[in-house]
């Protein structure tokens, strides 16, 4: 390959700068880079940043060029710039700092003494570098992809990549000299030395013409009001963690920052740098001792900072259209929930229901009222149900979550401590758990080992979302926009069906009607789950994997991503599903009514199968919510109010319709006087209970044979003996 | 060729000269690892070279061959070398290739410079393993290794064989006597190793194999309190990336003692004026990546092999027919073995066959696959009932220290948990991670002795350490703090507890102990029964231990079917006492049976006898139960 002309190169640096420019909304032409050199020339700007994609339009083998030999390219446009900043010139700059003054100073000097023709010894000339004011940088094409630390090898060298990671280290920021400006003792002339290694031997003796000729042996000294010193900053960006192979350690990069960019990250910062990858060159001794060593850096071209869960979620585009497939196929509800602890058997409803919280509902606030769209889940059971496991599953999956026991944690360790500052005497809030999970899921293992008074602070941040705080002086009221995730277990070791769940659980009504899905996970034996998880074990001992019939858990990464492209939908309820959402209310209430033992049914229910009807609604990433939906929800409430209660039947071993119907209507009897029950009541109860007409005869007739009761000539009333 | 001494004595020359044959080519490369792999091929010739971790490292001649037995503690950054360069003598201008590969220094002639433009000059990766001897190893382990080396004459002058005894020896005495015999030796020893100089220096500097004497400034960062020999420097060239943290490595290589002078010595000569970017971090840095060479030699690898086990008692993975005849050699003996074994477990246990039995499942087991996040065959144990007064778990200790290759003994003392690092940690200022308790090779066995813990306040340190402690024998994994996030490093670690009552940490399993003598003197008692068995049956044990772990195995769909329905039958008759945990632990228990016995499938009395010990252990405990719901 011939090499390249590098005159001509500058050329076309040069046009493109000029005459690079976009269509505006007026249809007028937008010189993006010729407004921007103006603002050069005239100080108000110091970094340029030149978008290689906007290279790429007028000249796609430059780009290449560019990344190929980043650092030749960098000066070529900064000498391209130079020359063109004078054309732009429009006004006299006011001088802004000394170094102005001493240039300015320099060129009147050279104006008057020197003759222009006259040759000079390009020591004594001004070097570029001193007279540049800007800085210029490349910003990567789009299309080129960031990479691993660990894949920045060797043949990267001289070349833009753009890496990603977390910074660990960043040093102070520190003048770093550019152009070394010496004065001799002599002869009072000037000389300048441009500096690009990390270490320079510093000039002794006067090379100017006039030492040399006079052998005077002029000594130079170092000027430092007329060199010029740089920004400078070395931090270290280590991989991310999701970025490593199993059992790796994280591998680090160092980063030299100048001028602009310096103060862009601090030490935790997610990054994505642009830079040139490059050897350190060492002089003198050390490249003598170091030999075959080389170390290496990145000097940064551009800094952007990124947001961890930003970065984590979106990654770098949104869900490509594979994987999106992969989400979006027929039963992909299902596959969702079978995704969150996939090592954890059964649940399909528990897990349907966590997969709704991570979605989250809708907020509202009508008229300044908020009603919170967050869904929180109780999840109780016998001891050794996988609980726990599910909650650190839900921990480890969502972006910002926090996890603490019941009893590990005070009222203060849930809300907020008012601490006073040693030093200065201040007193400062410090949040607790429910506030740094704000717009986030706060999981509470052991919730039934709480403290009463520490239970309160929970009640407000699970209706209103806020703590309020009034201590030591300090009122103010916290955003604490969590869903919280409960596991409690029961009260007595094990979950009695014949009692209510309050007592059961030894928590208040109050607290639990502000859960919207409570589930009660219970082991019981049933032949065929039995079989089923038999066959799932041993399939895992034989063959040391899942069962192949089971279908792929999709990937944590990707799980979070789609949650939180689902989050962004803003799902509303249409006019028409509001009849059909009164009138199921209205069923729900009724049915409450008549079956006393169940959770309260309240307003609170129908605001919690809204939330899960706009979160099902985001799930599938649309706009409106269906009838469907709202069916779903309601089935879910209605699978978790099974959970409660529907145990009942199986301990009472195999209890007839006959027996349980004979049980209702013996509950309606009062107490005292005569035990008499009418007739069109106790079958409209029953009927209300599932139960059939049929079945409310045969029972009649059964335990009247039985001489239990007594039902009279009208069939009117049932009398008990 | 080479004769057979230069490749031990001069590796490098070796290297030179298939360098030069084949040209500046990256060719060669690949034949020097192959000439040195068929070299150690050659009849045991891998014991002829000269182990770092029994022959202290001034004994041995930098630049010669020597293999070191460790674990990966640390992974350096990638660096960047040069792998052929050229130099140009200053007088006669001629030009000279060179290779760089195995070595920290360049080559280079008095009135010779390395030529950095040369178009010849290749630039190679190479990576830097920051190595620790195995944690924990056994000292019957370290003894039988430097047993093997002696029996094999060594062919060299500088470093006679009969030094080797001696050399081992200076591991295990006192620090005072050691140096007294390390500078009594040093004066004769390096008159041929042609630097003497280097001795004078280092003598004095208590050496590496007093790690708590050394130098307090430098901390080789072993992962266990108390441990001594070498770290090294390890630079590997191929096949870096199956390497990970806490493997467990036989490396082959060249000692290289050349030291990078360290960068605040460098920068001290030259005025800081005048360095453009001075950064006070990587002082640090630098002091803890290149230690004096002295301290953390460096070892550029020739080859490099993963070892599956330490037991030096069972052939290394080299020779593969060796091995098949070894392993079938002593299935034989192996029923007869494992009930010795019994026996002798059950003398430790006091009397109690059920205990020895499940410490024999213990001791075998090991995480075979990993479903998602579960682990799956690991089986730590819990053995509770164990009478404090004696320091049972103490002289338990012992004995299966005697048993197993690496081991640990964690007391679970207030102060311990509260002060003591158990996860390792990324120190970003020095760039390293600073290893912890956790930091173990795979089929390490820890036994945690709760015993010894009072009540007490637990501060920060305090309760994460036991968070550690149950992710470690729930998940087998621990979570390395990375300051700005954790990071999850599975491993393969026994955990055994040993507890008066149930222990505070999670467990597979509980046995409870139900000793039917109580010795006396329980010192006596264990050191009678230590003597009491013969070194060579001692040996049949541990080579026992290792050999099943590594056996296959498989269920049967038969079995796997009765397996089915005899869970469901269960649950039928008994739903509370039998969940899918039960069911995962009775066919844990049945793999480890049915291995422990040699026999690599599953079969029906197997698992009916994996029943039939959880139900004796069961009642045990809810007996024991019982008896302490009678006393309150």
């Amino acid at each position: 390959m011939p090499p390249r002309d590098y005159a001509t190169e500058k050329e076309k640096c040069k046009t493109f700068l000029q005459e690079f420019y976009r269509d505006d909304e007026f249809g007028k032409k937008h010189f993006k880079y010729g407004s921007q050199l103006a603002a050069l020339a005239h100080r108000e700007q110091v970094a340029l940043y030149i978008d290689l994609d906007d290279v790429a339009e007028e000249d796609p083998e430059l780009v290449d060029c560019i990344c190929e030999n980043t650092r030749r390219y960098t000066s070529l446009f900064a000498d391209a710039v130079q020359e063109l900043l004078p054309e732009y010139k429009q006004k006299e700059v006011v001088n802004k700092d000394s170094l102005d003054v001493y240039i300015e100073h320099r060129l009147m000097m050279e104006q008057r003494v020197h003759d222009p023709n006259e040759i000079r010894d390009s020591k004594n000339q001004y070097p570029p570098e001193l007279m540049r004011r800007f800085e210029l940088y490349f910003k990567a094409p789009s299309s080129s992809k960031s990479r691993v630390i660990r894949e920045v090898k060797a043949d990267c060298i001289g070349k833009l990549v753009t890496i990603r990671g977390i910074v660990t280290r960043v040093t102070e920021v520190k003048p770093m000299m550019v152009v070394a400006t010496y004065t001799c003792d002599q002869c009072g002339a000037e000389t300048y030395q441009p500096i690009q290694s990390p270490t320079f031997m510093p000039l002794m003796m006067c090379p100017s013409r006039e030492c040399q000729t006079n052998r005077s042996g002029g000594r130079l000294y170092l000027q430092t009001r007329g060199s010029k010193f740089v920004k400078f900053q070395e931090i270290k960006v280590q991989e991310h963690s999701d970025q490593v192979p199993v059992g790796n350690i994280p591998r680090s990069m160092t980063v030299f920052v100048r001028g602009e960019n310096t103060r862009r990250a601090q030490p935790g910062d997610h990054v994505s740098v642009t830079g040139v990858f490059l050897p350190m060159l060492r002089t003198g001794f050390r490249q003598m001792v170091q030999g075959l060593l080389s170390e290496t850096y990145l000097e940064a071209h551009r800094i952007v900072k990124m947001n961890k869960t930003e970065d984590d979620e979106l990654g770098t585009e949104e869900l490509s259209e594979d994987e999106l497939k992969q989400i979006t196929e027929e039963d992909f509800y299902e596959k969702l929930a079978a995704s969150i602890a996939p090592e954890i058997y059964g649940h399909e409803d528990v897990k349907k229901g966590l997969l709704l919280l991570l979605v989250g509902g809708v907020d509202h606030s009508p008229r300044g009222m908020k009603i919170r769209g967050n869904i929180n889940i109780c999840l109780m059971g016998d001891p050794g149900v996988a609980k726990s496991q599910l909650l650190s599953y839900i921990d480890r999956l969502a972006p910002r979550s926090q996890y603490t026991t019941g009893r590990g944690s005070s009222g203060v360790g849930l809300t907020a401590a008012v601490m006073k500052d040693p030093v200065t005497g201040e007193m400062t809030l410090e949040g607790g758990a429910l506030v740094l999970a704000d717009e986030g899921i706060c999981c509470i293992d052991e919730f039934d080992k709480m403290m009463d008074t520490d239970r309160t602070a929970i009640h407000e941040v699970m209706e209103q979302q806020t703590i309020s705080i009034a201590k030591a002086g300090i009122m103010t009221t916290l955003n604490a926009r969590c869903s919280i995730l409960a596991a409690a277990n029961p009260a007595y070791g094990r979950y009695n069906p014949k009692k209510t769940v309050e007592q059961n659980i030894q928590l208040p009504a109050a607290l639990l009607s502000r859960f919207d899905l409570l589930w009660l996970i219970q082991d019981r034996p049933d032949r065929d789950n039995d079989l089923r998880l038999a066959q799932h074990i041993t399939y895992v001992h034989q063959h040391s994997r899942q069962p192949p019939s089971q279908f792929q858990a999709l990937d944590m990464k990707l799980m979070r991503r789609y949650i939180s492209m689902c989050k962004q939908k803003q799902p509303s309820i249409p006019e028409s599903l509001a009849d059909y959402l009164t009138a199921a209310y209205v069923e729900m209430r009724k049915e409450a009514r008549t079956n006393k033992d169940t959770t309260y049914t309240s307003a609170r229910t129908l605001l919690a199968i809204l939330r899960l009807s706009t979160a099902l609604a985001r799930l599938r990433l649309v706009d409106t919510v269906e009838k469907e939906d709202v069916n779903e929800a309601m089935r879910l409430m209605e699978m978790s109010k099974d959970s409660l209660l529907g145990d009942k039947g199986q301990l009472t071993r195999t209890q007839r319709p006959v027996d349980v119907i004979f049980a209702t209507v013996r509950e309606m009897a009062p107490e005292k006087g005569i035990r008499s029950v009418k007739l069109t009541e106790a079958e409209q109860r029953c009927i209300s209970k599932g139960f059939t007409p049929a079945q409310f005869e045969a029972a009649l007739e059964e335990y009247e044979e039985l001489n239990v009761w007594q039902v009279n000539q009208a069939r009117t009333k049932i009398t008990f003996i | 060729m080479p004769c057979s001494r230069d490749w031990l004595l001069n590796p490098l020359g070796v290297v030179q000269e298939l360098f030069a044959h084949n040209g500046p080519n990256l060719e060669w490369e690949k034949k020097v690892t192959e000439y040195f792999r068929e070299k150690l091929k050659e009849n045991n010739a891998s014991k002829w070279v000269p182990s770092l971790n029994e022959v202290p490292l001034h004994y041995l001649k930098p630049n010669s061959l020597v293999r070191f037995r460790c674990m990966v503690q640390d992974m350096f950054d990638p660096e960047l070398y040069m792998g052929v360069y050229e130099t140009v003598d200053a007088s006669s201008k001629s030009r000279v290739l060179h290779f760089g590969k195995y070595r920290d220094m360049a080559e280079c002639g008095p009135r010779q410079e390395v030529d950095v433009n040369s178009a010849q000059t290749v630039t190679l990766e190479r990576q830097t393993f920051y190595c620790v001897p195995v944690p924990g190893e056994s000292p019957w382990v370290k003894e039988a290794y430097a047993s093997s080396n002696q029996t094999h004459v060594c062919p060299s002058t500088s470093y006679a064989p009969s030094r080797h005894k001696r050399s081992y020896d200076d591991m295990e005495c006192q620090p005072s006597r050691h140096k007294e015999s390390c500078s009594g030796n040093s004066d004769g020893d390096f008159h041929g190793c042609g630097e003497p100089k280097r001795l004078e220096t280092e003598a004095p500097a208590g050496q590496w194999l007093m790690s708590p004497n050394c130098s307090p400034s430098l901390d080789l960062n072993f992962p266990l309190p108390g441990e001594k020999g070498p770290a090294c420097l390890v630079k590997v060239y191929e096949n870096r990336d199956n390497l990970k943290v806490n493997d467990v490595l036989e490396v082959f290589g060249v000692l290289s003692v050349d030291s990078v002078p360290c960068a605040t010595e460098e920068r001290e000569n030259t005025s800081p004026f005048l360095d453009a970017m001075d950064c006070a971090d990587s002082i640090e840095e630098q002091r803890v990546h290149s230690p004096p060479a002295s301290l953390v030699p460096r070892i550029h690898v020739l080859l490099i092999h993963k070892l599956q086990q330490i037991n030096p008692l069972i052939p290394s993975s080299l020779q593969e027919e060796e091995k098949k005849l070894f392993v079938s050699g002593f299935m034989l003996e192996l029923s007869s073995v494992r009930a010795e074994l019994l026996g002798f477990l059950t003398h430790a246990f006091l009397g109690d066959s059920l205990a020895a039995e499940y410490l024999i499942l213990h001791l075998i087991s090991t995480v075979y696959a990993r479903r998602d996040v579960l682990p799956l065959g690991k089986f730590s144990l819990n053995l509770s009932g164990c009478p404090r007064s004696s320091h049972f778990p103490h002289h338990l200790y012992r004995i299966l220290q005697q048993l197993v290759p690496s081991s640990y003994n964690l007391q679970m003392t207030i102060q311990n948990m509260n002060t003591l690092r158990f996860v390792p940690r990324k120190d970003y200022t020095s760039n390293r991670l600073l290893s912890g308790l956790l930091q173990l090779a795979s089929n390490t066995l820890l036994q945690i002795d709760e015993t010894v813990l009072e009540e007490g306040q637990l501060d920060t340190t305090g309760v994460q350490n036991v968070t550690a402690l149950g992710n470690l024998i729930t998940w087998q994994k621990v979570d390395y703090d990375f300051r700005y996030h954790q990071m999850e490093f599975p491993c393969n670690i026994n955990v055994l507890v040993t507890s008066e009552g149930r222990s505070l940490l999670p467990s597979d399993c509980q046995v409870h102990l139900k000793p039917e003598i109580l010795p006396p003197n329980m010192e006596e008692y264990v050191s009678n029964l230590l003597t009491a068995v013969v070194p060579s049956l001692l040996n049949k044990f541990r080579i026992y231990l290792s050999l099943v772990r590594l056996l296959d195995y498989s269920i049967s769909d038969e079995v796997t079917k009765a397996v089915e329905e005899d869970f469901v039958e269960m649950r039928k008759n008994d739903p509370q006492s039998i969940t899918a945990d039960d069911l995962h632990r009775i066919l844990v228990v049945a793999r480890l049976l049915s291995l422990s016995a040699g026999q690599t499938t599953l079969s029906r009395e197997r698992w009916l006898r994996a029943k039939q010990l959880e139900s004796q252990r069961k009642t045990r405990l809810q007996q024991q139960q019982c008896v302490n719901g009678n006393e309150l």
